[in-house]
């Protein structure tokens, strides 16, 4: 038993030398919502930045055990994963009607606290939303949503 | 000298019009979707009301899929939810995430086919893009 456990954390250990491969980090995005939107308030724009961009943009801020495999498989599938469904970084790039789409997932997801996600929030306690910032969200994607096609 | 008058004063009336013409196009470009009214024709109807209704209508028993869509609340609903409902049916539908597997397990009549349900996504996306403007 001792020596399969031995064996376990020497496996860990060499496993390391793989380089972990994590999404790449760009702080330079000239497509970003928020770049291109300087009207989007300033609450509205620290609680997305707080909750939201790390999954949900290039500017991924990865804590030191991201690098650390196997957590570097988790990390890296749902920081692609997330990237995918919505990236803020890409944000001009969508179409008026897929960002109308993308704002209706987001107050809904929001309002009913699927999103940031548990398994996000119970390590990154900070990120996750008290009930007056999920309504600044929600109100705030639904009037943005609206603002697209006055 | 005459001549030159009235080639002036037609010239000087159509500039008129025409930059009325013109804003005028301005305003019409920048209300997209302002005359265009939620419509549904009679067979995509026919197939939200087999497929999609016992969730994502007033008559459902489910919370969160009547929250997520309600398809007697959609006309209703400004624009900008519209368009985004609607391109959402149509991404759902596309990738086969709706209607649901363990719904279609349990009621197979009410399964899609090809047909209806491209029938179904070209009408949420040919009105996303007309209620959005494009």
């Amino acid at each position: 038993m001792k020596k399969a456990i031995y064996l376990i954390i020497a496996l860990l250990i060499v496993v390391q030398f793989i380089p972990a491969y994590l999404p790449e980090v760009s702080y330079d995005n000239p497509k970003d919502m928020l770049t291109n939107n300087p009207n989007i308030t300033d609450d509205v724009k620290m609680i997305l930045k707080n909750s939201c961009y790390n999954c949900h943009s290039n500017e991924t801020n990865y804590p030191w055990y991201a690098r650390v495999i196997p957590i570097s498989f988790l990390v890296s599938h749902d920081i692609k994963d997330g990237r995918e469904e919505l990236n803020f970084s890409h944000w001009e790039n969508y179409k008026k009607i897929e960002k109308a789409g993308i704002l209706d997932d987001i107050s809904g997801s929001v309002s009913n606290g699927e999103m940031p996600k548990k398994i996000y929030t119970l390590i990154h306690r900070n990120a996750s939303l008290s009930d007056a910032e999920k309504k600044i969200i929600v109100n705030w994607a639904d009037e943005f949503a609206e603002s697209l096609f006055e | 000298m005459k001549n030159l008058l009235v080639v002036f004063a037609i010239s000087a009336l159509s500039l008129l019009i025409l930059s009325f013409t013109g804003t005028n196009n301005q305003t019409i470009a920048t209300n997209p979707g302002n005359d265009v009214s939620f419509e549904i024709p009679d067979d995509v109807q026919a197939i939200i009301n087999n497929s999609c209704y016992v969730c994502h209508s007033d008559e459902s028993s489910s919370t969160t899929s009547k929250m997520k869509l309600n398809f007697d609340k959609l006309p209703e609903m400004k624009v900008g939810k519209q368009v985004g409902k609607l391109i959402k049916i149509s991404n759902a539908v596309k990738e086969g995430a709706m209607p649901k597997e363990n719904f279609i397990e349990k009621y197979p009549d009410k399964k899609l086919s090809i047909e209806d349900s491209n029938k179904l996504t070209s009408w949420a996306e040919e009105l996303a893009n007309k209620l959005g403007g494009e």
